[in-house]
């Protein structure tokens, strides 16, 4: 309830200090009362006071291009007692030199009649050269357009110096506003004409909403970096662009004026499209957009450049790495080299060695990081592999040589002395040798350097006599002479094989007679065992038996057993005169029991006389 | 009776006609043999003859310091196959004087791969080489090893071990008693035969068999890719050793020094063997 009481209470009182404010009041102010001829400045037309008010309907002073950029509103409480205000701002552009004066305006507010303080602009000329075309009436950047587009784009070339050097990397900028209104489409990109520069991609860095004359531009900012050719005078540019923008179609009716045409400026925007694009449709339109030339004096490069100038030229350091630090005579070592800092670094090359006696070099690989957009900035490393061709303490010295622009002359950076531990091979000569040094593998392979004496080799005599055969190439075994002469051994060795093959056959044959005749003396003494054998059987069997044992145990093999006698098998077993004696009679008997077919004896033979017989046999061995 | 005597008689005197005939047609193709070997022979020598004289034609042009008469009567000799290392050695002489340095190493190789034992080409070699800084294969351990003798040694090695393992072999299996001490030997020869196939097929692979060749063009790059535009991996200065791998139309695929390989345009390198 109490809260509601306090509410009530301030809103009586608020009314009745608005009842009781002061009157309308006007004041005018300018940002700057002085200026220079395209520089803009700031009217403000500061209504303070209840009610409603009006602003001055246009502002029109020859030489100055006013337009309204807007109108704010302030409501203020200050213990207890408030006041409004309505701004009414406004940029002047001068156009021309002079002293301005911006007259009494009248502005109607709380029905009443008020008029602003005279106001003095004064503009002073501008300097140098322009390079910047800024949308207006004088706008010389799309005057091949019509003159609504003029005042709706514009293209700038911002090139930061004056004067460069042959090779030098000059960086680059164009800027090209589009009134934000007419939404543009960029249908070709721009591009620098002119002749006697070298120019990289363009690249598009930015994209703003800026207000520029009071007016909303969307600018696109592309950056790219040139470079001369050759020494003298060039124009850089102008640069070239085509978009398409929407503007109000054409009517031959006088239209009515926007809210945007404040100053009766014939700003195309003034068009009611825009205010109400729903009322009617807009055209797209082709537009070619270009900027002014901009002058650069190229000079040439300083004679007397040092040896390890490859044409590099801006700001650059060096930092020098190698690994690895200890090696054997011939092995790799590889020195990586960054070249870091700004300018033109498709001229940058490795660094030489400055002393590469004694080394081997290889040719050295290269990566570049740039660190902007054009890639005028950046870090580029080499890595060169060396080997060194004898003892060395240190990695030869790198060096890099570039011109500076800045100072106007070159600078060679050098490496720092690396410290290296070689093994093997034989140390470096105190003097330096004038023959270049051997191969790494050569070192290797443990041939004796020419290279370190002192005196150049010369090579030896030539030879009067050829080599007395001649000689092929091909190596002994693809040779037809060394697989022929192969047939010769083959032959031998299919002969000596036939030979062993027969011999082992004729062996074979002995062993199965001798067989055989062992078989049947075996057979013959287990029939000489039996008793039922009657006594001509007895004694032809004996007989049998003794013959094949002295055929097998005869020297010569091929012994017949039917040709062998009494005689024979006495002679082959060595037997003395009593069994030689007991032998003879054996056969005797054979031959009587065989061929009289009568004995003289009993009809049987008795025990006594087998056994004689058998003990006999047995011991014919 | 008379008859059949005859007949036999004019069997006889047939018989003997047709080899009273044949003598004058053995003595006929003798003759002709003897005149085709002799035919041979003459042109042998005379082949031979002509080869001296343009051999000593080219030394001296060599000594008045017509390098390139030199060369040219050299390269006559080389293209009618008269090959010999003294031939190979004073061309690369030759070459040297004109300072074609990869050539003055590739015949030296040549003569070398000849005449292994050429003492005045290895010494010339080593000179040329420093000359222009060639860069060289080098040589696994075990090749360097198996260098004490040369691929014809061990082919011969090869031959003799295995014919006499595959003799003693056959001996063995024909051997009513099989003798430890013949087996063993039989198998030491077949397996010493084996090792020296291998060294053959090792040596004959290696970098100094076949596949070797020399870098003859100047500023010779071999290329990631059979393009010249491909990146480089190795700078090459003539003389220098490669290995031939592969070949590809107009390029070859090649071992490099230091353990790299790449791309070499045929027309930069010669092989050592012809």
């Amino acid at each position: 309830m109490q809260r509601r009481i306090l509410l009530a209470l301030i809103a009586i009182v608020g009314i009745a200090q608005i009842a009781l404010a002061d009157s309308p009041s006007v004041t005018a102010v300018l940002s700057n009362s002085e200026a220079t001829v395209g520089e803009t400045v700031d009217l403000q037309i500061k209504v303070t006071g209840p009610g409603d008010a009006r602003p001055p309907e246009e502002i029109s002073i020859d030489g100055l291009e006013i337009h309204s950029t807007g109108t704010s509103r302030q409501f203020e409480i200050h213990n207890f007692s408030t006041s409004s205000s309505v701004t009414y701002n406004y940029t002047i552009l001068p156009l021309r030199a002079g002293r301005f004066m911006i007259p009494p305006q009248t502005v109607t507010a709380g029905g009443k009649i008020l008029r602003t303080p005279e106001l003095a602009l004064n503009v002073a000329d501008v300097p140098g050269q322009q390079t910047k075309t800024r949308p207006g009436r004088s706008s010389q950047g799309a005057q091949s357009q019509s003159a609504n587009t003029g005042d709706l784009v514009f293209a700038e070339l911002v090139v930061p110096k004056k004067t460069a050097y042959v090779g030098e990397i000059v960086p680059v900028q164009i800027r090209m506003g589009f009134d934000a209104r007419v939404h543009p489409r960029l249908t070709e990109p721009p591009d620098i004409t002119g002749q006697g520069f070298t120019s990289q991609k363009l690249q598009q860095s930015s994209q703003n909403l800026e207000t520029i004359n009071g007016r909303p531009f969307e600018v696109v900012t592309f950056k790219t970096a040139i470079a001369a050719a050759r020494a003298g005078k060039f124009e850089i540019g102008p640069v070239k662009a085509k978009a398409q923008v929407v503007v109000p179609r054409r009517r031959n009716a006088p239209r009515s004026r926007s809210p945007f045409d404040l100053f009766d400026l014939d700003d195309p925007f003034s068009d009611p499209f825009f205010s109400n694009p729903f009322a009617q449709f807009g055209e797209r339109r082709d537009i070619q957009i270009s900027s002014e030339p901009v002058a650069l004096e190229v000079k040439p490069l300083p004679p007397n450049a040092p040896p390890s100038f490859s044409g590099a030229i801006g700001s650059f350091t060096m930092a020098t790495d190698a690994k690895p630090k200890s090696v054997q005579v011939g092995d790799p070592i590889t020195v990586t080299t960054a070249i870091s800092g700004r300018g033109n670094f498709d001229r940058v090359n490795a660094p030489l060695l400055e002393d590469d006696r004694g080394w081997h070099k290889y040719p050295p690989s290269s990566k570049f990081k740039q660190d902007d957009e054009v890639g005028i900035s950046g870090t580029k490393t080499f890595e060169m592999v060396v080997s060194p061709n004898e003892n060395k303490q240190t990695l030869p010295v790198l060096a890099f040589s570039y011109f500076d622009p800045a100072k106007g002359q070159y600078v060679t950076l050098h490496s720092e002395p690396t410290a290296i531990t070689v093994q093997g091979g034989a140390p470096a000569p105190a003097v330096a040798a004038q023959q270049p040094a051997s191969s790494p593998a050569t070192a290797a392979r443990g041939h004796a350097s020419v290279a370190n004496s002192t005196k150049p080799q010369d090579i030896l005599y030539q030879l009067t006599e050829p080599s007395r055969t001649v000689a092929s190439f091909e190596p002994l075994y693809a040779r037809r002479g060394f697989l022929l002469a192969q047939s010769l051994p083959l032959a031998a060795l299919l002969v000596f094989a036939g030979w062993k093959v027969r011999r082992a056959r004729l062996d074979d044959r002995e062993a199965r007679r001798i067989g055989a005749l062992q078989h049947e003396a075996a057979d013959l003494m287990h029939k000489l065992r039996r008793d039922d054998v009657s006594p001509r059987e007895y004694y032809a069997e004996a007989s049998r038996v003794v013959q094949l044992k002295a055929a097998l145990a005869s020297r010569n093999r091929t012994v017949d057993p039917n040709a062998v006698d009494a005689e024979t098998a006495a002679e082959t077993f060595k037997l003395d005169s009593d069994s030689r004696d007991r032998l003879r009679r054996l056969f005797e008997q054979n031959d009587e029991w065989q061929y009289s077919g009568t004995h003289n004896g009993p009809g049987e033979i008795s025990p006594e006389k087998r056994r004689d017989v058998l003990e006999l046999i047995e011991h014919l061995k | 009776m008379g008859g059949e005597d005859c007949s036999c008689l004019s069997v006889r005197g047939a018989t003997f006609a047709w080899h009273s005939d044949s003598a004058p047609r053995f003595a006929q193709r003798s003759g002709y043999s003897v005149a085709l070997f002799s035919a041979i022979l003459c042109l042998f020598v005379a082949a031979s003859a002509f080869a001296q004289a343009e051999f000593a034609k080219a030394n001296e042009n060599f000594a008045q310091g017509h390098f390139k008469e030199a060369i040219a009567g050299y390269e006559a000799l080389v293209h009618e196959s008269q090959w010999n290392a003294n031939l190979f050695y004073n061309l690369g002489n030759a070459y040297f004087r004109t300072r074609d340095f990869g050539r003055a190493i590739l015949n030296y190789e040549r003569a070398l791969a000849l005449d292994n034992h050429h003492p005045e080409a290895t010494a010339n070699l080593q000179i040329a080489r420093d000359e222009a800084r060639a860069l060289e294969l080098q040589p696994s351990k075990l090749e360097r090893y198996l260098q004490f003798a040369s691929i014809n040694q061990y082919t011969i090695a090869a031959a003799v071990a295995f014919w006499l393992g595959l003799f003693g072999i056959v001996a063995v299996i024909f051997a009513r008693r099989r003798s430890p001490a013949l087996i063993s030997l039989s198998i030491l020869c077949l397996l010493v035969g084996g090792m020296a196939i291998w060294a053959v097929h090792t040596l004959d692979n290696g970098s100094e068999g076949r596949g070797l060749a020399i870098v003859t063009g100047n500023d010779v790059q071999a290329r990631l890719a059979t393009a010249d535009t491909a990146n480089s991996v190795l700078a090459l200065p003539p003389g220098s050793e490669i290995k031939i791998l592969s070949t590809r139309g107009d390029w070859m695929y090649a071992a490099l020094p230091n353990d790299l390989r790449g791309w070499i345009q045929t027309k930069n390198a010669e092989q050592v063997r012809l």
